[in-house]
C-alpha cells in the first residue's frame, strides 16, 4: 500500500492530520478552563455545591451534576445486563454466521443519531411510562435513562463482545476437560477471564451515556433541581447536556451565564474523559496479554 | 507504489479545490442571515422564499434559537437581521454598546394561556390572571379547584430566555422574569411545548397565539368581568391582554438586500402571509 517515504506527501498529510488532531484536543481543555474561570472566581466552589440556577443572579451546577449521574447509572442498569447476556449468547453459543448477524444489528443501533432516539422517547417512550407509573408526566428521569440504556447497549454489547473472543481457546477447552458444561464454562472460566475488557465497555458506554444530549433534552423535563427525595426517579430534572443545549446558544459567548454553561461544559468534559481514558487503558491492557 | 501516492495527492488536490470553488459560488450571492425568535421565524421563512423566488440573486438563511438569541446575533454580527418577540431589554443594549438596534414592527402575536383539550372539554375554558397566577405559584395544583375535572395539573414553563414566556409571566406576574414554583416542566419552542400539552390530558402552558389547534386549546381570559377569547379580533382591537409586537432588528437603519427584504415582509404579500398563513395580526 502507501509507502511512507520520509518526505513524501502521504507521510506530510498524515503527520498534519496527527498534530491537528492533536491540537484540537489541547485547545478544546485550554478554551473550556479560560472561559469558565469568571464563574469560579465569582461564586468559587459555590458553583459545584450549590443547588439554585437563576441567570443574572445565581449559578449552582449541583442539580446539574447529580442528574447527570443518576440519569447515567439507570442507563447502565438497564443496559448492562441487557448487553452482557447478548454478548455472552453471541459469542459463546452463536454460530459464527448468526453471531456476525447479531453485530451488524447491534453496530445499525449504535449509528441511529441521538434525536430520533429523542423523538422516539417523546411520543411512545413517556406516553408509556406515564401510564404503567400512573405519573402525572412521563418526562422523568426514569424515561431518559430507558432511552438512554438502549443508546448505549450496542457499545455495551460489542465492546464486551470483544473481550469475550479475546480470552484464549484453551481456557474454554481445560475448563471442559475438567467435566464443566458449557454454561459452566462460561461462568466460571471465561467471564472471570474477560472481566477487565467487559468493564472498559462498561466504562466507554458511561462516557458516551454522559455525553448525549439531544435525547435526554427531549424526555427529561428541563428543571433545575436535585430530585426530592433523591433517589427520586418520576420526576423532571435536569442534566447538565440538556442545560448546556438549552441554554448555550441564548449565552452565547457574554458574562457570567456563559462562564457558567462553560464551567458546566468542563466538569462534564472532566467526568466524561476520566472515564473513557480508564476505560480505554483497561481495553488496551486486556488486548496486550 | 509512487504512482498510487500520486493518485491519493491528487484526489486530495481535487476535493480541496472543489470545496474552494464552491464557497466562491456561495460569497458571490447576495446573502441574508436571520436568526431568533421561533414565533417570528413561520413568517420570515415563508416570505424568505418568496422572495427568494422574485430575486435569484439573494439567498436568506433563517434560523431560529429565541428572541435572545436574535438580539445577540444581531449585536455580534453573526446574523443581519434578528426575529425578536419582545421589547429590547436594557441589559442587551448595555451588552452591545456599539451596536444601534433598529426595530421594525412587522406583525401582532398573542400568547395564549392553553391547556389540554380533556381539560378544556370538561369545563375549564376560562380562566382569571389570578387563577394562573396561582397554578404557576403551586398555590392551585388541582384542575378541581378552577371549575375542572378532579386531576392534578401538570403546569408547563418555557425556557426562561424565551420571548413568549417574557409576555406571559409579564401579564401574569407583572415581570418577565418571574420565577415559576409551580412548574413540572420546562419546554423550549412552541412546537416541542405544543406536543407537551396535546399528549398529556392534564397541562396547562402557553403558546403563541399560532399555535392553538383542537389538541390544544387557548382559554378565554377574564378581565375586569369581561370574557375575552384569545380571537384576532379581540387582538386587533387591543381588548386581549396577552399580546406582543413581532420584529425584526436589525443594527444599525438597514440598506441593500435587507432593507428590501424587510420592506417586502411589510408590503402586502408579506401581510398577507403574516395575518392569513400563520394567523397573526397584520400591522398595515
Amino acid at each position: 500500500m502507501f509507502q511512507l517515504n520520509r518526505f513524501g506527501p502521504a507521510r506530510i498529510i498524515f503527520a498534519s492530520s496527527f498534530f491537528i488532531s492533536i491540537s484540537i484536543i489541547v485547545v478544546i481543555f485550554f478554551f473550556l478552563i479560560t472561559n469558565s474561570l469568571p464563574i469560579f472566581y465569582l461564586e468559587g466552589w459555590d458553583f459545584l455545591t450549590g443547588t439554585h440556577w437563576y441567570v443574572g443572579e445565581v449559578y449552582g451546577a449541583l442539580p446539574m451534576i447529580y442528574v447527570t449521574v443518576l440519569v447515567t447509572l439507570l442507563a447502565l442498569c438497564f443496559a448492562f445486563p441487557l448487553g452482557l447476556g447478548t454478548a455472552i449468547i453471541a459469542s459463546e453459543f452463536l454460530p459464527e454466521r448468526y453471531r456476525l448477524i447479531v453485530k451488524m444489528v447491534m453496530e445499525l443501533l449504535a449509528g441511529i443519531p441521538g434525536v430520533v432516539y429523542g423523538l422516539l422517547g417523546i411520543v411512545l417512550l413517556t406516553t408509556t411510562v406515564q401510564r404503567v407509573f400512573n405519573l402525572i408526566d412521563g418526562n422523568c428521569i426514569l424515561t431518559a435513562g430507558l432511552l438512554l440504556g438502549v443508546m448505549i447497549l450496542p457499545t455495551i454489547m460489542t465492546v464486551s463482545e470483544d473481550a469475550l473472543r479475546t480470552v484464549p481457546k484453551e481456557y474454554r477447552e481445560q475448563a471442559l476437560a475438567l467435566g464443566l458444561n458449557h454454561s459452566e464454562v462460561v461462568l466460571t472460566a471465561v467471564l472471570p477471564a474477560a472481566a477487565k475488557g467487559i468493564l472498559g465497555a462498561v466504562l466507554l458506554s458511561t462516557s458516551r451515556a454522559m455525553g448525549e444530549t439531544i435525547s435526554v433534552m427531549l424526555v427529561i423535563g428541563s428543571l433545575d433541581r436535585i430530585p426530592s427525595p433523591f433517589f427520586n426517579i418520576f420526576t423532571t430534572a435536569q442534566t447538565i447536556t440538556s442545560k448546556l443545549g438549552r441554554e448555550a446558544s441564548e449565552a452565547l459567548g457574554v458574562g457570567y451565564h456563559w462562564n457558567a454553561l462553560i464551567g458546566l461544559a468542563l466538569v462534564l468534559f472532566i467526568m466524561s474523559m476520566g472515564m473513557a481514558f480508564i476505560g480505554d487503558i483497561i481495553v488496551v491492557k486486556e488486548k496486550r496479554v | 507504489m509512487i504512482k498510487k501516492n500520486r493518485f491519493a495527492f491528487y484526489i486530495v488536490l481535487l476535493i480541496t479545490a472543489l470545496l474552494f470553488d464552491v464557497s466562491i459560488v456561495m460569497a458571490g450571492a447576495r446573502t441574508v442571515r436571520v436568526a431568533g425568535s421561533t414565533t417570528v421565524l413561520p413568517v420570515v421563512a415563508k416570505t424568505s422564499e418568496m422572495f427568494m423566488a422574485i430575486n435569484p440573486d439573494v439567498r436568506i438563511m433563517v434560523n431560529s434559537g429565541g428572541s435572545g438569541v436574535g438580539v445577540k446575533f444581531v449585536g455580534n454580527g453573526l446574523a443581519d437581521i434578528g426575529m425578536v418577540s419582545r421589547e429590547i431589554t436594557d441589559e442587551e443594549i448595555k451588552n452591545f454598546p456599539e451596536s444601534d438596534f433598529k426595530v421594525s414592527v412587522v406583525g401582532i402575536d398573542a400568547v395564549a394561556c392553553v391547556v389540554s383539550s380533556e381539560i378544556y372539554d370538561s369545563g375549564v375554558k376560562t380562566l382569571t390572571k389570578e387563577q394562573i397566577r396561582k397554578i404557576y405559584s403551586g398555590e392551585i395544583e388541582n384542575w378541581k379547584y378552577v371549575g375542572g375535572p378532579d386531576k392534578k395539573i401538570f403546569c408547563i414553563d418555557k425556557e426562561r430566555h424565551r420571548g413568549t414566556r417574557h409576555v406571559f409571566m409579564e401579564y401574569v406576574f407583572g415581570n418577565k422574569n418571574a420565577r415559576a414554583p409551580g412548574v413540572d416542566l420546562v419546554s423550549g419552542s412552541n412546537n416541542e411545548e405544543q406536543t407537551k400539552v396535546a399528549l398529556s390530558d392534564k397541562a396547562i402552558g402557553m403558546l403563541s397565539f399560532a399555535w392553538i389547534n383542537s389538541d390544544v386549546k387557548g382559554v378565554d381570559i377574564i378581565e375586569d368581568g369581561n370574557i375575552i377569547a384569545p380571537t384576532v379580533v379581540n387582538i386587533k382591537n387591543g381588548l386581549y391582554p396577552i399580546a406582543r409586537n413581532l420584529t425584526l432588528v436589525t443594527n444599525g437603519v438597514a440598506d441593500g438586500v435587507v432593507s428590501e427584504f424587510i420592506d417586502y415582509i411589510l408590503g402586502p404579500s408579506g401581510q398577507k402571509v403574516v395575518a392569513e398563513e400563520y394567523g397573526y395580526v397584520s400591522v398595515k
